[in-house]
């Protein structure tokens, strides 16, 4: 979905690095879940940042979030959503309790192997050298995480790229939403380095 | 995210869904039946204007130095004066408790608290601060204001 901002060509653009970076995302959760795992294309969307937290989707719905920031030539949140049901659905294939320390620490190793994924593509085709620190957690309503981060990351040009990708582990089908925040400058300086300014 | 609403009708109820660093703020009146609630998301605009932030400028709720005037204002244009309000302040918590940077919901609870200082109304009831998110209803028929969290029961404030 193209906006104002940003046009169909670079959000196909995004979405293509996101494409590579899933690549390495499913070797490496295969890894951890000990399971081949698909990671489909993901949608790529720019949204307004009110618009993201309605497209996540239903406001009080409890999920599980969890936070990576991203630092060195790129600043940028990033934000992945798994619903209630799809987490206890990863736990159960780990053999982990759904809402056990277990549980949120293997959420948030896998937030931390997609992102390092998406963001070793970044890297690797835009030539930035980017950190990642440890990730945090959340387990609450869709709308109360995702405005938190939105907030902390307002700098009053409030727009998300939203990735959304399902990971499929056998049989089962597990919906990811993946949200990145970068500071507009990070994304123009992103797509410079593609070919695709603006 | 960042909007404000004012009410007069007797079935209506404001809500702010899944308040996490953000202030659901609610104004209920005591004479009459006037009730307002705004969504705040950041302490302060910082002099930016309509054009460093068109998102901002049209969403008067978002920054609580122009949110708290604006949603007085609001219930002001309904009959309410400032004196006669009762002040709810619901959110501001921290949702990600090891992160740095995410710690805006005390400051925003504090600017809030301050602009509601300044205009001389008095907070009643809070439920602000530690981990988890909030919801806020504001039940404009009888000025019943009540919050929830994920998994609990509702528990009125006012």
């Amino acid at each position: 979905m193209a906006s104002a901002r940003y046009s169909d060509l670079q959000l196909d653009a995004l979405r293509e690095l996101a494409n590579i970076g899933s690549g390495t995302a499913g070797t490496a959760l295969s890894a951890l879940l000990g399971r081949p795992v698909d990671i489909s294309v993901p949608n790529a969307a720019a949204l307004e940042l009110a618009d993201a937290v309605d497209a996540a989707g239903a406001a009080e719905d409890v999920v599980w979030a969890v936070l990576v920031a991203v630092g060195g030539d790129l600043q940028a949140t990033a934000l992945l959503v798994i619903s209630d049901h799809d987490a206890a659905a990863i736990g159960a294939l780990l053999g982990v309790e759904p809402d056990s320390e277990e549980a949120r620490s293997a959420l948030e190793e896998i937030g931390n192997i997609l992102v390092a994924s998406y963001v070793g593509a970044v890297g690797s085709m835009t030539g930035f050298v980017l950190d990642l620190r440890p990730p945090a957690s959340a387990h609450d309503m869709l709308a109360a995480v995702v405005s938190t981060v939105i907030a902390a990351r307002s700098d009053g040009r409030d727009m998300a790229i939203m990735l959304d990708s399902e990971l499929r582990i056998e049989r089962e089908a597990i919906a990811l939403s993946f949200m990145l925040l970068p500071t507009p400058e990070g994304v123009d300086e992103l797509l410079e380095r593609i070919g695709l300014g603006a | 995210m960042g909007e404000l609403a004012v009410s007069r009708a007797p079935g209506e109820v404001l809500t702010s869904v899944g308040l996490g660093s953000c202030i659901g703020l609610a104004l209920v009146c005591r004479r009459g039946r006037a009730c307002g609630l705004a969504h705040v998301m950041l302490p302060e605009s910082a002099g930016r204007d309509a054009h460093d932030d068109p998102v901002g400028a049209a969403r008067p709720g978002k920054y609580a130095d122009r949110a708290v005037p604006a949603l007085l204002a609001g219930v002001g244009l309904l009959g309410a004066r400032p004196t006669t309000l009762d002040a709810v302040v619901v959110g501001g918590a921290q949702m990600f408790p090891r992160s740095t940077g995410m710690e805006i919901g005390s400051r925003n609870e504090a600017a809030v608290r301050a602009q509601l200082a300044r205009a001389g109304v008095r907070v009643i009831a809070a439920a602000t601060a530690g981990g988890l998110g909030r919801t806020i209803r504001v039940h404009v028929a009888d000025g019943t204001v009540t919050v929830r969290e994920a998994g609990a029961q509702e528990v009125t404030l006012r």
